[in-house]
């Protein structure tokens, strides 16, 4: 009998979930039927999300728990699940989705081509999601699909390489502005730091800002100096701020304004080994201050403060690892996670995906302000 | 055509309740006959106005079938034996019997001792109806009459709740009710055979919801029992005597013992009484682990938790404790909670649904002030928690029964038709099969197409086979000819000869005779040479022969030629045939009419 118990206490309670008793204010373990790769907020309270399998795949726009929102009254409601408000289907892969700010409108690349589909979600009277258009990339042929980004409404940059960047006008498909760039390096991120002006982030390390209002040649700030043989880049800005993150775990921090001097160093604790360079993302939190959010390498999200690092390359400790799709996965293979975005204005709330399907909405609390 | 109809009663949107009609092979069944809760009048019952404007239910339904005790799947269900009226049969499972009419009670008293209701049930109406009550056992096929047969399948989500299967003939419709696919602490997962109904019926709300997980859930009341404890409060859980209350139990036990915790937790004795005679008489309905814990010891053998005594009550310092009844409305819960309600370190965990007219209802909707008997008003100043355990189904978990069952079809009750599109999509596409979406009140009619089972006679058979050829694949029929015999209920397929012999009538033969004019100078035996040599080169691969006296014989079909009296280059030919040989007949009349080719020799 004292056996029999045993087993059930450690299937009960193991330690990760004693443990997020103290470390969680909010925790939220879903399973959808695919995994995604994309996590996309459409309003202050959905998200989409879609499937990355090789042959048909689902859009679902989700509603996140009522619980979440409901501050004041929050023990008063037991609304903890997730609501499928739309669905679509998709004809391949989704490894990007990006929404068109102002509009009810989604837009995707399978990851093969440069090539975008347009999606309009639905209203209140449909819960389909229909695809309504498409944006041919520049070039007809590219390795590794397109990064987008949405400044204004109606208009995506998108692009696979530095060479094949452009601003289109969604309703019209008039090209509004082409990037040029002598090299053709693939590109990990692209986003606005502004209404106009843009960061192209690419692979190898370079970081091309332009204004699209301008024709300016673009600003070219070369990579770090990498040590450890050819690694890849992936690139976030926020506030004045940039942060380049590689494939061995190498942090750098840099003024937007003067990319090519780094403010901070830090080799980051990250199973560097392991990494899949599609499931790789780095995000400054936009609520917190010189907080990122680094996932892709592992199972874990993990959380660092970039204040306490120095000119000085040394290694740092997460102040947060979110180790939930690790260990509450049912598969026998290493999950990894997928996806991962900070909430727009909570503070420590994100949401992740791993490849297991599983989907986590956290609140996380910062022990050292304990 | 064969069809199945189902209607959800109700109207326009409503979801508060379950009452589905199905009408299958000339049989009505009425499944689950829920209380909507909330409303207060005569909108919180299904409209029977459906089945029939006045009067009684008997002679109109076949049966009724309760999938579980929840209120709103039988709340109505006295109400509509008794003061509607019905006299047939009421299925449910074993469980769902023994405590249907507790929860029944409990809602009636409050209902109508609390609220001051009138038209209501009354609790004679409910021992009445429970005695028309006829349990199921999982897995047992009932025959509710010669053509009618159900069968209970486990669906998990509460104790003694069931899906079922209604059977008619080779037609068949399987019916949910509430049920999840994981299994958690005290039940287990639904389970269902391959059986291939035409349709499957379930909710809506579990293709379009994505739900969090048991755990997460859990810890969310361990955090907040762990809080209250951990400020000096008091918590206090009312609970219905069955399921959560011993899962919650076995939770906080662990969790004592894994914090070193020394709080005391306490449940009233009532509830043990009550939960260990339930446990005990349905311990097949629970899961493994459950199974062997009762096996084992006596269900609340904690070690961290005591049979409660009221005045521990007034006790200084933290503690928990389970106490009867789950809403709050009466007993040792609303006591325990009067004395601990003014106090904001204390806390209140509500489990469960509460009816409306309870003080658990009132708090859940955040009555901070309320009237108790005597005008006296109470000061709600405890932290009140509203935590949802039950076990449902997901959008996942949806996809996997209906890969479990294979239905033909696919019907989803209380959802918005218009805005299920990509549900009913995704639906088809994965299974290619039809989801149909009927509004309340509306009714949904399914094609159906069952298989006939017909006898057919060993000559017949016999027959066929010596016919040669490939033998019989199912994959790819074969045409075969005979006649069928319908004999009081039996089919039978026979050979038209002994068909005619059962009937006692006698074969006729059809022979059709056709004379066609010629313009021949030949004899007439050069004629009917000449006919022969043109018919052998037109009609390769037919029997053709030339007979001694004097015709031809095209397969059966007899030729003879004569000479007209006036002209013998006129010639009369005589076809002759009979009507299994009527194709051919006219083929050579007409072939023959044009005259014979001049080349012949």
């Amino acid at each position: 009998m004292a056996e029999m118990e045993e087993t059930d206490f450690n299937d009960i309670l193991d330690d990760w979930f004693i443990e997020s008793l103290k470390t969680y204010k909010d925790l939220h373990v879903y399973q959808l039927e695919h995994p995604t790769q994309v996590i996309e907020w459409t309003s202050g309270r959905t998200v989409c999300v879609a499937g990355y399998s090789s042959s048909k795949n689902e859009i679902l726009e989700l509603h996140l728990p009522l619980k979440l929102f409901a501050d004041e009254n929050k023990g008063l409601c037991a609304e903890r699940d997730f609501k499928v408000v739309h669905g679509g289907f998709a004809e391949g892969p989704v490894c990007c989705l990006r929404h068109v700010p102002g509009t009810r409108c989604v837009v995707t690349n399978d990851g093969l081509s440069s090539d975008l589909q347009v999606w309009t979600v639905g209203g209140d009277d449909s819960d389909v999601i229909r695809r309504t258009g498409s944006v041919k990339g520049r070039r007809s042929v590219s390795e590794g699909g397109s990064r987008i980004a949405a400044p204004l409404s109606s208009q995506l940059l998108h692009g696979a390489r530095s060479s094949d960047v452009q601003l289109t006008q969604l309703t019209s498909g008039q090209i509004l502005y082409t990037l040029e760039t002598d090299s053709a390096d693939p590109l990990s991120s692209l986003q606005f730091v502004s209404d106009t002006v843009f960061l192209a982030g690419c692979c190898n390390g370079n970081v091309y800002i332009a204004d699209t209002r301008t024709s300016a040649a673009p600003q070219l700030s070369p990579g770090p100096a990498a040590w450890g043989g050819s690694v890849l880049w992936w690139t976030d800005a926020s506030a004045g701020r940039v942060i380049r993150l590689s494939s061995s775990g190498q942090a750098v921090v840099s003024d937007l304004r003067d990319l090519g001097e780094a403010v901070s160093w830090a080799q980051l604790d990250v199973q560097s080994h392991r990494c899949n360079p599609d499931d790789v993302r780095v995000s400054w939190a936009p609520a917190l201050d010189n907080c990122i959010a680094v996932s892709g390498f592992s199972g874990a999200v993990q959380i660092y403060k970039t204040s306490v690092w120095g000119t000085e390359r040394q290694d740092v400790q997460p102040l947060f690892e979110h180790r939930g799709h690790a260990v509450s996965s049912q598969s026998d293979d290493d999950v990894f996670v997928t996806a991962h975005v900070w909430h727009p204005e909570r503070p420590r709330t994100l949401l992740s995906a791993a490849s297991d399907g599983s989907v986590h909405v956290w609140d996380w609390v910062d022990q050292s302000e304990l | 055509m064969p069809e199945i109809k189902v209607t959800p009663l109700g109207a326009g949107q409503d979801v508060g309740r379950s009452c589905i009609l199905v009408s299958i092979g000339g049989k009505n069944i009425m499944l689950d006959c829920g209380m909507h809760m909330g409303y207060n009048d005569d909108r919180r019952f299904p409209d029977f106005s459906y089945i029939t404007q006045n009067g009684r239910l008997t002679e109109f339904l076949d049966c009724v079938i309760i999938s579980h005790f929840h209120l709103d799947h039988c709340g109505a269900l006295p109400f509509m034996s008794e003061m509607v009226g019905y006299d047939g049969p009421i299925y449910m499972t074993h469980p769902t019997k023994a405590i249907c009419p507790i929860l029944l009670e409990d809602f009636r008293k409050i209902t109508v001792d609390k609220k001051g209701e009138t038209n209501f049930f009354t609790s004679q109406m409910i021992k009445d109806c429970m005695k028309k009550v006829v349990p199921l056992n999982l897995h047992q096929t009932v025959q509710v009459d010669d053509e009618l047969e159900i069968k209970a399948y486990y669906a998990g989500h509460v104790l003694g709740a069931a899906m079922v299967q209604i059977k008619v003939g080779s037609e068949s419709v399987v019916y949910t009710g509430d049920y999840n696919m994981t299994p958690d602490r005290h039940l287990g997962a639904a389970w269902i055979d391959k059986c291939r109904p035409d349709i499957l019926i379930s909710e809506s709300t579990y293709a379009t919801t994505i739900r969090d997980s048991k755990r997460c859930r859990e810890r969310d009341f361990l955090k907040k029992v762990h809080e209250s404890i951990e400020r000096g409060g008091k918590v206090l859980i009312p609970v219905f005597a069955l399921g959560r209350a011993q899962e919650l139990c076995i939770l906080l036990e662990t969790f004592w013992e894994r914090m070193n915790l020394k709080a005391p937790i306490y449940f009233s004795t009532g509830l043990t009484e009550k939960a260990n005679h339930y446990y005990k008489l349905f311990i097949t309905w629970t899961n493994q682990k459950i199974r062997k814990t009762f096996v084992q010891r006596n269900m609340f053998e904690f070690k961290h938790i005591k049979a409660f005594d009221r005045s521990y009550a007034d006790n200084p310092g933290p503690m928990v404790v389970f106490a009867t009844p789950g809403m709050l409305h009466a007993g040792q819960s609303l006591q325990i909670f009067k004395k601990w309600a003014g106090n904001e370190k204390n806390m209140v965990i509500m489990p469960g649904y509460c009816v409306q007219g309870t003080i658990g209802h009132k708090i859940l909707n955040g009555q901070r002030k309320l009237e108790m008997e005597g005008r006296s008003t109470l000061d709600v100043k405890l932290q009140v928690e509203y935590m949802s355990f039950s076990a449902h189904a997901d959008a996942k978990g949806i996809m996997q029964l209906i890969r479990m069952a294979e239905p033909r079809n696919m019907l989803l009750v209380h959802g918005e038709a218009v805005k299920m599109e990509f549900l009913k999509g995704k639906i088809e596409q994965e299974f290619s099969i039809d989801c149909h979406m009927p509004a309340n009140g509306e009714t949904a009619t399914v094609t159906t197409n069952p298989s006939v089972p017909v006898d057919i006679s060993l000559n017949l058979l016999k027959r066929e086979m010596a016919l040669g050829g490939p033998l019989p694949d199912p994959k790819k029929p074969r045409t075969m000819h005979g006649t069928l015999i319908m004999k009081e209920n039996s089919l039978k397929l026979v050979s038209s000869e002994q068909a005619l012999k059962e009937l006692g009538l006698n074969e006729h033969q059809l022979r059709f005779t056709c004379r066609v004019q010629l313009q021949d100078p030949h004899s007439d035996p050069d004629t009917l040479n000449r006919i022969y040599t043109h018919l052998k080169s037109v009609l390769k691969g037919y029997t053709i022969q030339h007979l001694p006296d004097g015709t031809v014989m095209v397969e059966s079909i007899v030729i003879k030629v004569s000479s007209s009296a006036e002209d013998t280059s006129t010639k009369v030919l005589l076809l002759s045939w009979s009507y299994q040989d009527e194709d051919l007949g006219s083929f050579l009349s007409t072939l023959l009419k044009k005259g014979l080719p001049s080349g012949l020799c």
